[in-house]
């Protein structure tokens, strides 16, 4: 979660606010701060300015130039049944609205979330005018609950439905409505950071149960002649694995964090990589189960795509919104889902490039090697608007320790640039490796 | 959820809080305060007090004898068929792991919840030392999560289970997952009462979604000759009802509500009645699928009991911790979705005969035809330590205008007894 705010504080004191999660991630304590004022004191809300500014279109405008070579591929290039095309395209359609109403309610909810002093402050803009200003908080909240209705509602469309798929859809929603609750229960009580790092596998638990695919692993050809098998049924291990995925999803994303939009300009690029995938493999396959999976997989996605599209649009550079460990569970979670039941958890993976990079880069203060700090994030100049590196193992002070000081908007680029290249990387190596590896 | 908090504020001013809720229910906001204190400096949570008083266990064993009669039921009275019997008792067993659980989360969950300032004061108490002491709010949340681990992993024991049931299973979990979601946001964010009503269609739909049973209504005997038929299948009207239920459940028991222990305690007694249904249902009939539905409900209403059963060994007179919209919500829709999907929401409706009665007691206010006040609670007289019943249209008020001043206990108990005693009629 964006470690970008300094402690909202009624008492003049010393800046050190222990973080519940100091070491999990670079989160500061948001603190909860003085009471509302009466309602019936202050002008009624619909007369007052919206407290953060409009979203930026402009912004959405030419990341929604993707969906042309992406109708492309899903009408054109690849051959795919009629049924499942329809059943695309009205999940499309839905996340389409599910984008608008996120977008229309953001600016609703922070009203709430100001007047409930859920907020914080920019620490990348601490020492000029816009790091004194309260940005609400937790706004993955609008963006999950907008995401579980459109969920929710799609069943009814999906055409090519039987009782395995409505099971394990089900159990995926419960999946991710209860890692919601459990981050925005996070957001709110500040739960010690042992307590974090195992929520995930609680929330991941519906899964866990209600999967029935099959828990076998293909040996990469390379290794068959060692191993002397071409399947290994893992069973319960499998299931350890997928609980595990759910973990790593969730905390990768919460420490590869910091900047302005980089938690959800992640979310979006991977999510992006994961529906291009998905109408790859529907599209170049003919096992209609292998389909089916991938089917699964981009029912649950494009709505992800979108509803985080309406909050990037707040929280881009500079935010008017703060995401939350709401929003980076959630979609952690909701990407460790689609990777299970769509069968592609070690192409997402190659996805998450970075954040394992970043985790790794991480272990040695994580595990308290070397020291750390409350926060690993870069340091702000207000002179010159740029951030330096410091020695923190984050990604982030690694690209600017390598590539020099940088304004928080271009290193935030960089940064979902690269994250482009692993996806894209990914594709590259999934191409040559065909045959090769499975 | 109960309206006894007076407003923690930090200026002083009016006690005149606009409540989002006013009119749905007698919710008073409960401020959310000042900055909590930086964790280095005071001292780590082991070594500090708890800050809620113990569970009440005299109170839980003297419930607990309830199980008797009902384990007669189960073992002697009824011939049930093995898997049946060994899956209720497996989720028996969870059910009372959950208990514990619960039990042992509150005061913890308590410490974090008042580190945050989530409380309120005990309104019935004001004008006594106990009503300057923080009462720490919504520890629904603490039941919801014990209860959906609980409803989670009893999946991996049910023997009778087929693809139908689990996507009603997972169905339910989600509906009441998502209700508490919604429950917990309502009580950090306060959203406006008109949002309120709402909230719980939204998180009905799973179920709606999901829902692959029947759709007919048998028509009574008497309307027959005039109706011209013996069954009506309504179809998507079915699916409103439906989605209405869970809006009526959550919020009735919203509103029947203010004393310490009322809603929990009213939780418990309904979920009791369930589950003597379910197993009465269970052992009278011969048709499986029946059965098959009854059972379901029992899986979903036994861990609500015992979950229900931890928090009131805390929000039973004096409170020690309040509940919050999360529980209600959540105890509201669980309830639902165990009557829906168990084929006997019209007997569920007629357990919710008191929260009906306090309903249709409130219609004018709601509607605004009668002054409603922020507070529809009966008066505490700091001297007596009695409540008195003020004109106001709940059963609470009704009560106390007939049976005279009562003290929080007591009339709570006169409450939860009347819920009972309908049961008796059945």
């Amino acid at each position: 979660m964006a470690p970008r705010k300094r402690i909202s504080k009624t008492e003049p004191s010393s800046p050190e606010h222990p973080s519940s999660s100091s070491k999990g991630n670079n989160n500061v304590t948001t603190t909860v701060a003085a009471a509302p004022i009466p309602t019936h004191r202050k002008p009624p809300l619909q007369t007052n300015d919206p407290p953060i500014a409009p979203p930026k279109w402009g912004l959405i405008l030419k990341l929604s130039l993707f969906s042309i070579p992406y109708a492309y591929l899903l009408f054109y290039h690849y051959k795919i049944e009629a049924e499942l095309q329809r059943s695309v395209i009205i999940n499309a359609g839905m996340s389409v609205a599910g984008f608008l109403v996120t977008v229309k309610l953001i600016p609703v909810a922070s009203k709430y979330v100001l007047k409930r002093n859920l907020f914080g402050f920019d620490i990348n803009k601490k020492g000029t005018p816009q790091g004194n200003v309260k940005v609400p908080e937790s706004l993955g909240i609008v963006v999950a609950i907008v995401y579980l209705v459109v969920a929710i509602l799609f069943q009814y469309f999906n055409f090519t439905a039987d009782s395995i798929w409505l099971v394990e859809y089900n159990a995926a929603l419960a999946c991710i409505c209860f890692m919601t609750l459990l981050g925005f229960v996070d957001d709110v009580l500040d739960v010690p950071w042992r307590v974090k790092l195992v929520l995930p596998s609680i929330a991941a638990l519906p899964l866990l149960m209600a999967y029935a695919g099959h828990t076998t692993i293909v040996i990469p050809k390379p290794l068959v002649p060692h191993v002397e098998m071409e399947v290994l049924d893992l069973g319960w291990i499998y299931k350890l694995y997928m609980g595990l995925l759910a973990v790593f999803c969730t905390n990768s994303i919460n420490i590869h964090a910091g900047l302005n939009g980089l938690e959800v300009g992640q979310t979006v690029v991977i999510a992006t990589a994961i529906v291009v995938h998905n109408i790859m493999q529907i599209g170049a396959s003919s096992d209609p189960e292998y389909k089916q999976a991938h089917a699964f997989s981009i029912y649950l996605a494009q709505p992800l795509l979108a509803t985080s599209l309406g909050l990037l649009s707040y929280n881009w550079y500079p935010s008017s919104v703060f995401v939350g460990d709401t929003f980076t569970y959630f979609a952690g979670m909701t990407m460790a889902v689609v990777g299970i039941l769509g069968h592609f958890s070690e192409t997402l993976l190659i996805f998450f490039l970075p954040q394992v990079l970043n985790f790794l880069m991480s272990l040695p203060q994580l595990f308290g090697f070397i020291p750390c700090p409350r926060h690993r994030l870069p340091r702000f100049d207000p002179q010159t608007g740029l951030l330096t590196g410091t020695k923190d193992g984050t990604l982030v002070n690694f690209f600017l320790r390598n590539l020099g000081r940088k304004s928080e908007k271009a290193l935030c680029i960089y940064l979902l640039g690269f994250q482009a290249i692993a996806c894209c990387f990914c594709f590259l190596l999934r191409y040559f490796l065909a045959g090769w590896y499975k």
